[in-house]
């Protein structure tokens, strides 16, 4: 599903932010990308979206080359993942439904059919009776199932999630956990970015650790 | 079964909470932009008028030739058919000493008793030939003039032409300073839409952001900006051709009130359905460039 080989990345060369950074995640594992702050997960995880681009280095998902991907590639590509972020990155002025069917109108979606899928969606992750409600009249984890419901609305093969439980109390983080886990059961691709060790033990997974740019080789979270 | 994507509903929506949730924005646009246009409009409605009936004026040509008082009944036979042998020339009336008289009489009127003062009368006989419009320019006209003025037994040549030619070469500059005129207004508008644009582009970033993040293509992102641009050029317009037509009904009114026995006011004229269906086009192409000029600040991500 992902394929990274050499990666490099600076903002400000010759201070690297990743160094040689080479893995794989395959297709419908559930991985962690973990480390402290500043080893450079979010950077990672922006270029897996092509929201970077690398200084030099290949990252192949889903077959395509997000390196060197042209514009309408990297929409087609993102089309076919779902993101989710720790801030949520909801739009206010929306209703909840609104939100998440954007995800589908952007695709060309067809309107008859958007309602009862973005209600599916939405009740998945248990936030179907807040449909009409907008971003900021919803607690902090009802807005974090909403980006998942947006992130899952396209039915993608691949959800990236940066710290999705990074804002939300240990309880609300677990029953967020077990969304992304029953996601991953159902044969999609999850990789989430966390520095959250606790979450690491309860949920454990393959970790990528990342150290000062560097990955050190995949380890699972008892030895983190 | 493949359904065909369809973009038209989530454009039009993302277009109407584009314009929904600025609303000042819009309206300021759309002010200005409509004032651009009314000066346009009423330049135009101006300059139409005037160089129709400059034109209706110029095809009633008309030469007066003033003839000697002395002058002999067969000089005068040569003269008539000379002047009849003119290509310009369309038809001839000969009007005596004595017509004159009478003629000028009848439009005194009431003021006719002063002429019985007169010790004789001072008005020449005169040749009136009317020219035809299509094969006589302004130029032609003059150097007619000029020649008949050589002919023995004439006093004086008189065309009512000559400050419609002034009137021609002013109507002339004010089209040229029109072209200007209307260059600087469709640039301002440009620019007012595209500022606009730009303004809305900004405040809705995190949008666009969002947008780009669910995999909309770049289209998808300024389509509705460009739905924008043309929504205000379109409206915009569509108030300046109202509020012309508006002005241009008080006018001819007031103008009717002011000289009812002048026919002017009857001969004046709105747009054409064919102009006002180009106004409103310049009005959505103005709005267009604006969108242009404003994807020059882009929509990448």
């Amino acid at each position: 599903m992902i394929r990274v080989f050499h990666l490099n990345k600076s903002y400000n060369y010759p201070d690297m932010v990743l160094k040689d950074v080479s893995f794989e995640v395959k297709r419908g594992e559930f991985v962690y990308l973990s480390g402290p702050s500043g080893a450079g997960k979010t950077t990672l995880f922006r270029l897996l979206f092509a929201d970077l681009s690398p200084d030099s280095g290949q990252i192949v998902v889903n077959g395509i080359d997000v390196s060197r991907a042209r514009v309408k590639s990297i929409a087609r590509l993102r089309r076919r993942m779902g993101i989710v972020f720790q801030d949520y990155k909801l739009i206010p002025s929306y209703t909840v439904f609104d939100n998440v069917a954007l995800a589908l109108e952007v695709t060309g979606y067809p309107r008859s059919r958007i309602q009862k899928t973005v209600w599916k969606v939405l009740k998945t992750v248990g936030i179907e009776r807040q449909i009409n409600r907008f971003p900021p009249q919803l607690s902090g984890g009802e807005q974090q199932r909403v980006a998942i419901a947006r992130a899952l609305v396209n039915s993608p093969d691949l959800i990236l999630a940066d710290e999705p439980t990074g804002n939300l109390d240990y309880e609300i983080a677990d029953e967020i956990m077990q969304i992304f886990n029953t996601i991953n059961e159902r044969g999609t691709t999850v990789v989430m970015v966390t520095h959250n060790r606790s979450l690491l033990q309860r949920f454990k997974k393959k970790v990528f650790y990342l150290d000062r740019g560097q990955l050190q080789a995949y380890v699972w979270p008892d030895a983190c | 079964m493949i359904r065909k994507p369809s973009y038209i509903y989530p454009l039009l929506k993302l277009t109407a909470n584009n314009i929904r949730r600025h609303p000042v924005i819009n309206l300021i646009s759309i002010s200005i932009i409509a004032v651009a246009m009314l000066l346009l409009s009423l330049y135009f409605l101006a300059y139409n008028n005037a160089s129709r009936i400059v034109s209706a004026w110029r095809s009633d040509l008309r030469v007066i030739v003033y003839l000697d008082d002395d002058i002999a009944a067969d000089r005068l036979a040569e003269l008539k058919n000379y002047c009849r042998d003119l290509d310009e020339v369309v038809s001839l009336e000969y009007v005596s000493r004595e017509q004159a008289l009478e003629n000028f009489r009848k439009t005194l009127d009431e003021d006719e008793d002063f002429l019985k003062d007169l010790p004789e009368n001072p008005l020449p006989a005169s040749l009136e030939l009317v020219l035809d419009a299509e094969v006589s320019s302004l130029g032609d006209v003059e150097h007619l003039a000029r020649q008949l003025e050589r002919q023995v037994g004439v006093a004086e040549v008189v065309y009512g032409s000559r400050w419609l030619r002034h009137l021609f070469s002013l109507l002339r500059v004010v089209k040229y300073f029109g072209f200007l005129f209307a260059a600087f207004l469709s640039l301002m508008t440009v620019f007012i839409v595209a500022s606009t644009i730009r303004l809305s582009l900004f405040s809705r970033r995190e949008i666009i952001r969002v947008l780009h993040l669910v995999g909309a293509s770049r289209w998808f992102v300024a389509m509705p900006y460009l739905l924008e641009g043309i929504f205000q050029g379109t409206l915009a317009s569509l108030l300046a051709l109202g509020l012309a037509y508006g002005g241009f009904l008080s006018f001819r009114d007031w103008l009717h009130a002011q000289v009812p026995q002048w026919p002017i006011a009857a001969s004046l004229k709105f747009f054409s359905p064919v102009f006002i269906v180009v106004f409103l086009c310049l009005g959505t192409g103005l709005g267009i460039a604006g969108f242009l000029l404003s994807s020059r600040w882009n929509f990448r991500d």
